[in-house]
């Protein structure tokens, strides 16, 4: 940055109190905590973006961003604790628990979290199947990422398991002896009659209490289920676990063991030892979900495991509960249906069903007959048939795997996940793929090495533009989404497109962010999407190679069925577990209780903590008496801001006399260009504004009133200036803006950070705030970053006119924002919003039009 | 990519990603590609067959890199080595292989640029080629 170093050149001779700083030491350590401040969430977005697919790395990369992120954390505690003369060294404490479960996770030692018993499955964290298994893992994705249905339950995980082998010492019983059939009977019989210890029981009847409230019942029958650690996921161990159908409450803790104890069966066993998995390994969690009162139910493979160059789908279906269906059993209803929009039923056969399972009265299932007339009607109609399918196809572009369904079509006609798991196809799929090389020959390619994939993947639909709303809520599934501009308006329909193209935007942008979260293959910024593509047009996004094919190349599609997805490789699965306790803000608000250091989770918690504590210290030393050596001095400004200066090095004419300041006595080259953006006409909207936009902005907002215009808040408005650099901290209402710059000549040292935290609204309407403000950087080419409330915006190495534009568009952005602090009532007014920021700041939409005041001074 | 004879490429890396990683890129960008995680395998299959490229790693169990690397460029006079290896090692590399290295890439790097390297490389191998048989 090289900022410090110019201002050690100024030294402010200061009387210093004893035991405490002078101002300028203490400006000085702030700019140090602002720096590592940066240079942390930078590292942090950096580890965000090797999750998009386009990069290399290895294991020791993620060792070392951890690390890296870990010494600056460490160093921003310290520095904090100079500023507030030790008043935080609690941080140490959480940042040395954060420490360790990273180093936990890094050892390969993942980290279960103690207590966590039961877990209700929308609470379900994205991949957590060391928790919870592989099947409830899966399902916890499909419904808390994807939004898919399933049945509501909960999930009673490894750590259960782990306590309650504990509490019957059935471990040390295990580990006396290998297992043999013998020991395995012993130790099964242990399990069925070991007790469920009290901690346990207590979660699970809070689970079932909560369940109750929620579906508002309170007799309920469950689907007790296993959940292997491993299960669904590299191992099938196909039917080798228990499950139990439409058991009461009572019931749950002996279905509970009973599931336990099949992980020892004879057949669990043989399994275990021939695909040498050792029995340390073994962790068993249980699902618990209610019955579906299931009309139909069944099976759907998302390709044909027999024919997959054949691009159908394949449902099975029979009347009632599925089981009999899934262990052969019985033989349902058969359907092929076309992978390829609008999913054309290709051929069906249409069996003769004489008898199904029910759930029955008081817990159980019976087989029952089927009434006459439904016999030879097929069991889901034609309708329903395409739903099914674009469900199926959602899960399996976001598992990039083809995936085998477990389904069930409830009374209201909607259909429910009951699990999904990979579907074993590689070797008729290689078979397909004989020549890489000469993949997409015949298929003409759009476009190539344009822009950056943001997230990694093969998608094959038809062009969609996305221009307005409308286009939005009549995106048809499985399309290929194109737009002018990456929005975070777009993550509506971002799970149901099979890939994503825009001109504009950034591969760490909020679009970013989102497409990666729902794994739909993204190239951003490619310039020429929207010029080159028709709509209605077939292509494939090749998100691997970057290039755009016309047609479908299904060899390509086929391939990527063939690799690991590198969603699953190791490396990729630590990295997004470290980054849990690395990345996620928590501390949302500062006048919440859990703001503080004991409520900090993560290292993204504690730099959020230290520096909103190290701004309070400075403004409020500020604010409590002037400091002799370094006099702050009121600003003079035709806006109700109370801005404070100080000066450290050139940032006020020299001519400038004491008492309050004129703008024009402003030297501080960023300084006077953010006030000339926050003063632009309109923006602040204190001066006579056209009719429409009084109108407009009354029927968005309530006006920041004058009367928060207390001193209290006057006083938290400081600027610290040179002549290059500005550092300017205001509160504004409920808002909190920061704005740190640097403009000189030196193109190579000139940046802007912009960081905004919304205030106390309600959720909803402060992430509308929070799209306006990030979509409006984006188009003026910040790079931003949104985390929860949080958004910064950064841009640097610009020249000096450019810098200065820049620094406009943060003060117009600055004065607009304020005014927007409460009702942004809809989707539609922030879009409204947007348009009249960019009106505003064009000068088009002035009474008395001035013109645009032109800043290349 | 229309030539007879698929271009020969020696991965060696001892995490198995980067392989992983990569082989299928390289794969569909035309080239045949054997992959390695140890180097002692690595150092038996150079002195077997003839590659065009090697992409090696320089942290090494067994074997060191310089000798490896030695041993690549003895037994073929066309070879080109790309050189991959951590940011924190990236200097010590830069110095100690300066001779015959083709390019240094430090991880994690795309894989896009990763390819633009391999087919400078391969456009040198090319010439070399059509030197030797004048």
């Amino acid at each position: 940055m090289g900022v410090l170093e110019r201002l050690k050149k100024t030294i402010f001779p200061g009387r210093q109190r004893s035991g405490e700083v002078t101002f300028l030491e203490l400006f000085k350590t702030f700019q140090n905590i602002l720096e590592k401040n940066n240079k942390i969430l930078e590292v942090i977005a950096g580890m965000g973006d090797k999750l998009g697919g386009e990069y290399v790395f290895d294991k020791q990369y993620i060792i070392s961003s951890c690390r890296e992120v870990g010494e600056l954390v460490r160093d921003l505690i310290y520095d904090l604790n100079i500023i507030a003369q030790k008043k935080y060294l609690d941080l140490y404490d959480a940042f040395e628990r954060i420490h360790h479960d990273i180093e936990e996770e890094l050892a390969g030692r993942p980290v279960i979290s103690e207590g966590s018993y039961v877990i209700p499955l929308e609470e379900i964290p994205r991949d957590s199947s060391d928790m919870v298994g592989g099947k409830m893992a899966n399902l916890g994705e499909i419904v808390n990422i994807l939004g898919l249905a399933s049945s509501p339950g909960f999930v009673i995980t490894t750590a259960a398991f782990k306590a309650f082998m504990e509490y019957n010492n059935i471990w040390d019983r295990i580990r006396e002896q290998p297992l043999d059939e013998k020991s395995a009977e012993e130790i099964y019989r242990l399990i069925c009659d070991g007790s469920v210890p009290g901690e346990i029981q207590n979660d699970l009847q809070s689970c079932v209490d909560r369940l109750a409230d929620k579906v508002g019942r309170y007799n309920l029958f469950f689907a007790v289920r296993s959940s292997a650690r491993g299960e669904d996921s590299l191992h099938s161990f196909a039917g080798q676990f228990k499950s139990y159908l439409n058991e009461p409450v009572q019931n749950l803790t002996q279905c509970y063991k009973e599931v336990v104890a099949s992980g020892y069966s004879p057949s669990a066993l043989a399994y275990r030892r021939e695909k040498e998995i050792g029995e340390d390994e073994v962790a068993m969690a249980v699902g618990c979900q209610l019955m579906v009162q299931a009309e139909a139910s069944g099976v759907l493979y998302t390709m044909d495991p027999t024919a997959p160059a054949r691009e159908i789908a394949v449902i099975e279906a029979i009347w009632g509960l599925g089981a009999p269906l899934v262990s052969g059993e019985a033989a349902g209803d058969h359907y092929l249906v076309s992978r390829i929009p609008p999913h054309e039923v290709e051929a069906f056969n249409v069996r003769l069903k004489t008898s199904m399972l029910i759930p029955k009265e008081g817990g159980g299932t019976e087989t029952v007959p089927v009434p006459e007339e439904l016999r030879t009607c097929p069991c889901i109609a034609a309708e329903h048939i395409r739903r099914l399918v674009e469900l199926a196809l959602v899960i399996e572009r976001y598992f990039k795997k083809p995936q085998d369904i477990e389904w069930a079509l409830d009374r209201d006609g909607q259909f429910v996940i009951l699990q999904s798991r990979p579907l074993n196809i590689q070797a008729q799929v290689a078979s397909l793929v004989c020549d890489l090389s000469t993949v997409g020959e015949g298929h003409r390619i759009i476009f190539r090495d344009k822009g950056s994939i943001a997230q990694r993947g093969i998608g094959a639909g038809t062009v969609w533009f996305i221009r307005s709303d409308e286009d939005m809520e009549n995106f048809p599934a499985g399309a290929i989404l194109v737009s002018k501009r990456t929005s975070p308006r777009l993550a509506r329909v971002v799970p149901k497109a099979s890939g994503i193209l825009t001109d504009v935007g950034s591969p760490t942008g909020h679009m970013a962010t989102i497409a990666r979260e729902f794994r739909v293959p993204t190239i951003v910024n490619t310039g020429v999407a929207t010029s080159l593509l028709e709509p209605g047009q077939e292509i494939t996004v090749d998100a691997e190679q970057n290039v755009v094919y016309e047609g479908r190349v299904k060899e390509l599609c086929y391939y990527e069925f063939t690799e690991e997805p590198f969603e699953e490789s190791d490396e990729y699965r630590l990295l997004l577990r470290v980054l849990k306790k690395i990345a996620p803000l928590n501390l949302v608000n500062p006048h919440e209780r859990n703001f503080a250091p004991e409520g900090c989770k993560t290292y993204h918690d504690i730099t959020r903590f230290v520096h909103e504590k190290a701004v309070a210290h400075l403004i409020h030393r500020e604010y409590h008496g002037k400091e002799p050596d370094a006099p702050a001095r009121r600003l003079k400004l035709n806006i109700p801001i109370g801005l404070l200066l100080i000066d450290i090095g050139g940032g006020i004419d020299a001519a400038a006399g004491s008492g309050d300041l004129q703008p024009e006595q402003v030297t501080s080259v960023p300084l006077r260009a953010i006030l000339e953006g926050m003063t632009h006409p309109g923006m602040w909207s204190t001066e006579p504004m056209s009719v429409d936009l009084g109108s407009f902005m009354s029927s968005l907002t309530r006006t920041f009133s004058s009367q928060l215009a207390t001193p209290k808040y006057l006083g938290q408005n400081l600027a610290v200036v040179s002549q290059q650099y500005m550092n300017l901290s205001l509160r504004l209402g409920y808002h909190f803006n920061m704005v740190d710059a640097y403009i000189s000549e030196n193109i190579n040292d000139n940046y802007a950070y912009f960081r905004f935290l919304g205030g106390v609204t309600e959720l909803l309407r402060r992430e509308r705030r929070v799209r306006l403000l990030a979509e409006i950087l984006e188009q003026n080419d910040f790079r931003v970053d949104v985390t929860g409330d949080l958004v910064v915006g950064r841009i640097k190495k610009l020249d000096v006119s450019g810098m200065i534009e820049k620094m406009k568009v943060l003060g117009h952005l600055v004065a607009f924002t304020r005014q927007l602090d409460v009702q942004m009532i809809d989707d539609d007014k922030v879009n409204g919003a947007i348009a009249m920021f960019n009106k505003l700041a064009a000068g088009n939409l002035l009474p008395e039009s001035k013109g645009r005041s032109n800043g290349q001074r | 990519m229309g030539n007879d004879k698929k271009r020969q490429i020696l991965i060696l890396d001892d995490e198995p990603i980067v392989s992983k990683r990569l082989k299928p890129a390289l794969e569909k960008a035309g080239y045949e590609v054997e992959a390695f995680t140890q180097s002692t395998k690595a150092m038996k299959r150079v002195q077997e067959k003839e590659f065009d490229i090697v992409i090696t790693d320089l942290k090494m169990e067994g074997i060191d890199g310089m000798e490896f690397l030695t041993e690549v460029k003895k037994r073929s006079d066309k070879a080109e080595v790309i050189v991959i290896t951590g940011f924190a090692t990236m200097e010590t590399a830069k110095e100690s292989f300066q001779k015959g290295v083709f390019d240094f890439v430090a991880k994690p790097f795309k894989r896009a640029e990763l390819l633009e390297i391999v087919r400078k490389a391969e456009e040198k191998v090319r010439l070399k080629e059509a030197q030797m048989k004048e």
